[in-house]
């Protein structure tokens, strides 16, 4: 088959990680406790790069980190394959942290509110620019004005080739299907497929979310 | 490890100062940054008395969490300690022989198609 050589022994601890992004507020650590088993994590982060220009120092000059307490989700799917998912720091200050984050992950899903939709902008950017597959999940608040795909599409500029589906971060089979539109994205963009055959858009696919 | 009471809950937060553990350490001595899903597994026996480096009950801690393999992010939450500062207290254990990093796919490589398959089917079978 095509494994490459350096995959290891198929029976060894297998881990995988996919981020979770979008703006504050968008859902991110619903859809990680959605589907995963949560658990605590935090990092401290050097607050000298972290916070230039956000907080203020005086009076507190020693303090030089700050603690970040991070969404993190662990799924196993079967004894010696896990996949992990990591939300990303709400705040744009800890931006720094992302490419620690994003480092070998196997893609990303950038959760929108249609209410805030530019909350997701800097994102999709992101990932465009690093070459990281993604695909956008339209978080179906109670109440969020209704847009239809094109709208929120034409709204982020996305490639044609980016699935954008609706999803209830609540629910879990919602967020299943997410990631799982999420990875039949990066195996198309894997089998090196015409993106012109690439599936389009899994939208019909998703149970649409009880508004 | 019945003695290992805790003396306040999880919720009051920090006593020490993070870096603390490290000695204030804030860099892996070999200044290799694992990445957050390396795998890391025990290699040889746990720390003893005899050890050449002064292990730290941190240190003990991670070593009895990786007699089975486990990710960098799991023994930081295993531990409630920073991922920096288990960085740092890992590169200790690499360096010094007790814990060794997983063979994986190199640092970056994406995992096989057949590995996404596996995922994939994984997920649908949730």
């Amino acid at each position: 088959m095509d494994s490459a050589p350096c995959d290891q022994a198929d029976s060894s601890l297998a881990a995988f990680k996919i981020i979770i992004a979008g703006g504050f507020g968008a859902g991110k650590t619903t859809l990680v406790g959605a589907i995963s088993e949560v658990r605590p994590l935090r990092t401290e982060e050097d607050l000298s790069s972290a916070s230039v220009g956000y907080d203020s120092l005086s009076g507190v000059e020693a303090k030089t980190t700050t603690t970040v307490a991070m969404d993190f989700g662990r799924i196993t799917l079967n004894q010696n394959r896990v996949l992990y998912l990591f939300g990303t720091p709400g705040q744009e200050r800890f931006w720094f942290m992302w490419d620690d984050l994003c480092y070998g992950a196997l893609g990303a899903v950038v959760l929108a509110d249609t209410r805030r939709l530019a909350d997701c902008f800097a994102s999709v950017d992101y990932f465009e620019k690093h070459g990281l597959p993604f695909v956008v999940a339209i978080n179906c608040f109670d109440g969020a004005p209704h847009h239809d795909h094109a709208e929120v599409r034409a709204a982020l500029d996305l490639d044609p080739r980016v699935p954008a589906v609706l999803c209830d971060a609540r629910k879990m089979d919602s967020a299943q299907q997410v990631l799982i539109t999420l990875l039949e994205h990066v195996l198309a963009g894997r089998t090196g497929e015409d993106p012109g055959s690439w599936p389009a858009p899994a939208a019909s696919q998703v149970p649409a979310p009880q508004i | 490890m019945g003695a290992e009471s805790k003396w306040v809950g999880r919720n009051a937060g920090p006593v020490v100062r993070p870096y603390a553990v490290t000695g204030g350490r804030t860099e892996p001595a070999d200044g290799e940054v694992l990445d957050l899903i390396t795998v890391v597994v025990q290699a040889g026996p746990g720390p003893t008395g005899s050890d050449p480096i002064e292990f730290s009950p941190e240190h003990r801690r991670i070593v009895n969490l990786c007699r089975r393999p486990a990710t960098v992010a799991d023994v930081a939450s295993d531990t409630a300690l920073p991922i920096g500062v288990v960085r740092v207290l890992l590169a200790d254990l690499i360096q010094s022989g007790r814990v060794k990093v997983q063979p994986q796919r190199p640092a970056g490589q994406q995992p096989s198609t057949d590995l996404l398959r596996e995922v994939l089917h994984g997920l649908r079978a949730l």
